[in-house]
């Protein structure tokens, strides 16, 4: 390498050195007595797979692990293509577009314990807004108990994650589309594309890098799923809807298994790097990153 | 074209036009229908909360909850400590960010894959196992009850996103901009300052709305709460949390949507703001001079 | 000469209270929820002023008991003295104690002080045979009823569960009034209810020398005497699975249902102005199988000493001070709280101002704590998930105690 690309280099990892610190010194501590953690037992002693052993035959972490793959593998597809729509609408001008985006940003903007107390409520049987509107519309005929019954706290999760991400998914879409240039559509319009092409060859295309960007981030995210699980459901009913998070969440901070709940991490960390590295590879063109 | 299918033209026309209004009025709704119900419940009295069958419109409205809240001088100072530390984590962390994206997407250092993903690190651990190694530091250091102890964790997590995002937009800039600046005799820092950031606008103006509203800045509630223990340094959603009724089992409801509301309206404006910005940076155009 | 004599002087008399009071004024803390009645921060003020060389600040934290908990395990975790002080809900005690976080108290803390206080909250107080925790104040289940339609149909408050059913499924008229609502969703409440009901039927988890009795005949029939108040007597609507306390008190206010099981803290809400049953409540006991005497869950606050805290003379103090006698009659006016001490029960004030305290003391003499082991958390969490499941009518109550005993027989080997 010539002197030139050396001290480039080095120009270049000075840029990123100030985000390598604080993530080294606010993360790296805590990850590294993380996986001490899981090797050893209560007692202190190194104890081997011992925990990973224990893990791989607890049934409620199998069934917590699947109701995680289960939300996330429901509500972000539903998450990316709504916003997908909700972007491409609002990237059109008409009358009052940043009124409407500024809405639209909303779900994402209220805290999330507040917002779930709040659908917690809509979706109870007595006096929620939810059965209220079903019962008025005659598209049942008694309340239903949304957050009583397995099937249905199911979907009220979804709802309400898809409800409270989707925004997220807008934003950086829109985002993504702003950076299209507008004479890609003019060059193919005088070929006499429609809509539909406009979108399957340029606009798709293009916007694969945000779409990315948007996966990897909203996966990660639903997949720790909690706040909103616990003031809504609290895991029940009958443990049905309880996350990984949660499970991890009483492990350490209300058995006080300090250990096993460092296992916990330790396998969910795994599993979530594992998707990222695949997701990455199968979708990431070669043209990113590269000089 | 015969005049009857101009007419049919323009009547088509009109119904396209209609129906997209309509769309865009239930996406609105959609979005607003539990915030509209917070903002229908913060001007309820208790009992019409719990009143069945629902009360949509309340029959007497009550300001009672606003009026609490305004009045309190440590809603207050909570309300002003969420807007500096939430502007202060956007600040560092689009500025950490810009740096690393650039440096990320531009040049050409060895190992690159693997630090952008080793940048991903800290969103792949559960919130809580960083709650109290950072707690044991910040005790330690006497940073409890300041800022900085939340700006720092805030920072760090939202470090990943922004740094994707940024990069992600770098890499739409042609290198042919670069280049040729370079040839000019540009620095790099010069062409990141004169040249790129203008031009990153929207990406930025993105960047900053999902951190300021994220779960990382605004609305975070656990490092927050265990942080801040004094009342006049807490955070506005664990402000919240403590807003209580008359015995440990009741909910204030209107008080607390009251305070939603609240807590809602700087995002709002946030949003505005660097919303306008988002569509200022549009005028790719200039890009071909 | 003079000058150099009358600087010294000066510095002394600046320099020596700072060095009195840097020596001597202590701070103790401990975490609370913010108690809007004010009753807390009053005690407070009034021990300062009889105590001016001890601080003490009550730290506000949300209503939430589960937040609060986590904040105090994380103070401990830390190995810090943040809190000196832990008022303690009566399940965190084994937990705590197991972990060496608390201070036994058994040194000032006598047998003799203990008798005048509530036998369920001191039992629910000590761990292996060491007390760490002063009960503060106490919170059991209650039965309140609809004396109004009770007396207009004739019938005197169920003793029995077959009295209970009966009564309820006469009186009710849904969908407007349900015979029963309770705490049924899946949270520790739950399992205060179905502590109740087992015990009420003669089963138990635990029994005295600690051995895994919950699979039992008694515990059967109390399991699915749960599942039959829903879906074969159906006194009890499906809803029942996502309740906790505000929502049965809501319903029961409205006066939506005939019975409801909730704690003390209703009583006065239900007893004021603008309430739809305002004096046409009664409370009792609860029901029991014929022959078998009734439990209530204990709830209930109590102080306890943090292992870190570096003033622990202090601590010791103001615990004295704010369990007393008139600490607790105070706190009880202005926060509301159901005392720990049994004499408080025949104060005049507040037997004038409670009659219903008279009623509510005999519950309370036979209330039990929860069962005390270290692994309480993670036992109940299983016994939720096992009674919801019941309660949903997805599992059978025999497959479900067999089960739950199972896990928790794995859970109390590890």
């Amino acid at each position: 390498m010539s002197g030139k690309d050396i001290s480039e280099q080095k120009f270049g990892l000075f840029l990123i050195l100030p985000s390598l610190i604080i993530l080294g010194v606010v993360a790296l501590y805590p990850l590294f007595r993380n996986l001490l953690l899981s090797f050893m037992g209560s007692d202190g002693q190194f104890a081997g797979l011992h925990n990973f052993l224990l893990l791989l035959q607890d049934g409620r972490f199998k069934k917590s692990f699947l109701n995680t793959l289960l939300i996330s593998g429901i509500s972000v597809p539903i998450q990316l293509s709504l916003g997908l729509f909700f972007a491409v609408v609002l990237h059109k001008k008409f009358l009052g577009r940043e009124v409407v985006r500024t809405a639209v940003f909303l779900p994402w903007a209220l805290p999330t314990a507040i917002i779930a107390v709040t659908w917690k409520w809509i979706f109870n049987d007595f006096y929620g807004v939810f059965n209220d509107l079903l019962l008025r519309l005659n598209l049942i005929n008694e309340p239903l108990a949304w957050l009583g019954r397995p099937n249905l706290a199911f979907f009220c999760i979804i709802f309400a994650e898809v409800w409270k991400c989707t925004p997220f998914v807008v934003v950086i879409l829109l985002a993504g589309l702003q950076s299209i240039p507008s004479d890609l559509y003019e060059a193919i319009s005088v070929d006499g594309a429609n809509a539909w092409q406009n979108f399957k060859l340029i606009t798709l295309p293009l916007l694969k890098p945000a779409l990315l960007v948007a996966l990897i981030f909203r996966s990660i995210q639903t997949f720790g799923i909690f706040d909103s699980i616990w003031i809504l459901t609290g895991g029940g009913p009958g443990g049905s809807t309880e996350s990984v998070s949660l499970y991890i969440y009483d492990t350490v901070f209300r058995y006080l298994k300090f250990n096993y709940g460092a296992t916990l991490v330790v396998f969910n960390f795994v599993i979530s790097l594992t998707f990222v590295l695949i997701v990455y590879y199968m979708f990431a063109t070669r043209r990113q990153f590269e000089y | 074209m015969s005049i009857e299918k101009r007419k049919k033209n323009a009547v088509w026309r009109k119904l396209k036009i209609s129906f997209f209004y309509l769309l865009i009025i239930f996406i609105v709704f959609f979005h607003l229908a539990p915030f509209l119900w917070q903002v229908i419940s913060s001007l309820k009295n208790a009992e019409e909360i719990y009143s069945i069958p629902v009360k949509y419109f309340p029959s007497s409205v009550s300001w009672d909850s606003y009026k609490h809240l305004i009045t309190s001088p440590v809603f207050l100072k909570n309300f002003f400590n969420s807007i500096i530390i939430s502007l202060a984590t956007t600040f560092f962390c689009l500025v950490f960010a810009t740096l690393s994206a650039y440096s990320l997407s531009r040049i050409n250092i060895k190992f690159k894959n693997l630090l952008q993903l080793l940048l991903l690190l800290a969103c792949l651990f559960p919130q809580i196992i960083f709650l109290v190694p950072l707690y044991e530091f910040m005790a330690k250091f006497h940073f409890i009850n300041k800022s900085f102890a939340l700006v720092l964790p805030y920072v760090t997590f939202s470090l990943p996103l922004a740094i994707w995002m940024m990069a992600g937009f770098f890499q739409t800039i042609p290198k042919e901009l670069e280049e040729q600046a370079m040839i000019d005799g540009f620095s790099r820092m010069k062409i990141l300052w004169k040249i790129i950031l203008p031009l990153s606008w929207p990406a930025l103006a993105t960047c900053a709305i999902l951190i300021f509203i994220g779960p990382f800045a605004w609305n975070e509630f656990l490092f927050a709460l265990t942080f801040m223990t004094r009342d006049m340094s807490r955070t506005v959603p664990v402000a919240i949390a403590l807003l209580s009724g008359a015995s440990m089992y009741e909910v204030p409801w209107s008080r607390i949507c009251a305070a939603c509301v609240l807590a809602t309206l700087p995002v709002v404006i946030f949003v505005v703001l660097f919303q306008r910005k988002i569509i200022a940076g549009l005028t790719r155009g200039a890009l071909k001079g | 000469m003079i000058k150099k004599l009358f600087v010294a002087v000066i510095s002394l008399i600046v320099v020596f209270p700072l060095l009195v009071y840097a020596d001597e004024q202590v701070k103790i803390t401990f975490l609370w929820w913010p108690d809007p009645g004010g009753g807390f921060e009053e005690v407070i003020k009034d021990f300062e002023k009889e105590n001016s060389d001890i601080r003490v600040e009550m730290i506000k934290g949300p209503t939430s008991t589960d937040t609060r908990e986590m904040m105090y395990i994380t103070g401990f975790l830390a190995g810090r003295s943040d809190y000196d002080m832990v008022l303690m809900d009566i399940v965190w005690l084994p937990k705590f104690a197991k972990q060496g976080w608390l201070v036994p108290l058994d040194e000032w803390f006598s047998k003799e002080e203990k008798s005048k206080f509530l036998p369920g909250d001191i039992e629910g107080s000590i761990y292996k045979g060491r007390t760490y925790r002063v009960p503060l104040q106490t919170d059991a289940g209650i039965l309140y009823y609809r004396k109004d339609l009770l007396e207009a149909g004739e019938y005197a408050s169920p003793k029995t569960w077959k009295e209970f059913i009966e009564i309820a499924g006469k009186l009710q008229n849904k969908p407007d009034i349900w015979g029963f609502v309770f705490q049924g969703k899946q949270y520790e409440g739950l399992i205060c209810n179905f502590l109740e009901i087992l015990w009420s039927f003669g089963g138990d988890v635990f029994d005295e020398e600690g051995n895994l009795v919950l699979n039992s005949q008694e515990g059967i029939e109390a399991l699915k005497f749960m599942y039959d108040l829903v879906h074969t007597y159906q006194v009890t609507p499906e809803g029942v699975v996502t309740y906790e306390e505000e929502e049965t008190r809501h319903i029961f206010q409205e006066g939506r249902a005939v019975f409801c099981r909730n704690w003390p803290y209703m009583w006065k809400l239900a007893q004021e102005e603008n309430s739809p049953v305002k004096g046409k409540i009664g409370m009792s006991v609860l029901p029991s199988k014929k022959g078998i005497q009734s439990h209530s869950t204990l709830g209930g606050w109590g102080f306890g000493i943090s292992k870190f805290s570096k003033n622990k003379e202090a601590c010791i103090r103001f615990i004295e001070y704010i369990t007393s006698y008139e600490s607790q009659k105070k706190l009880h006016f202005k926060s509301g709280i159901v005392p720990t001490r049994r004499a408080l029960f025949k104060d005049k004030d507040i037997l004038k101002q409670n009659p219903f305290y008279s009623d509510l003391y005999k519950i309370l003499l036979s209330a039990k704590p929860r069962p005390v082991h270290p692994d309480y958390s993670q036992v109940s969490d299983v016994l939720r998930r096992f009674v919801h499941r019941v309660l949903l009518g997805e599992l059978s109550a025999e497959k479900a105690l067999e089960s739950a005993e199972s896990e928790i027989e794995g859970i109390l080997r590890k």
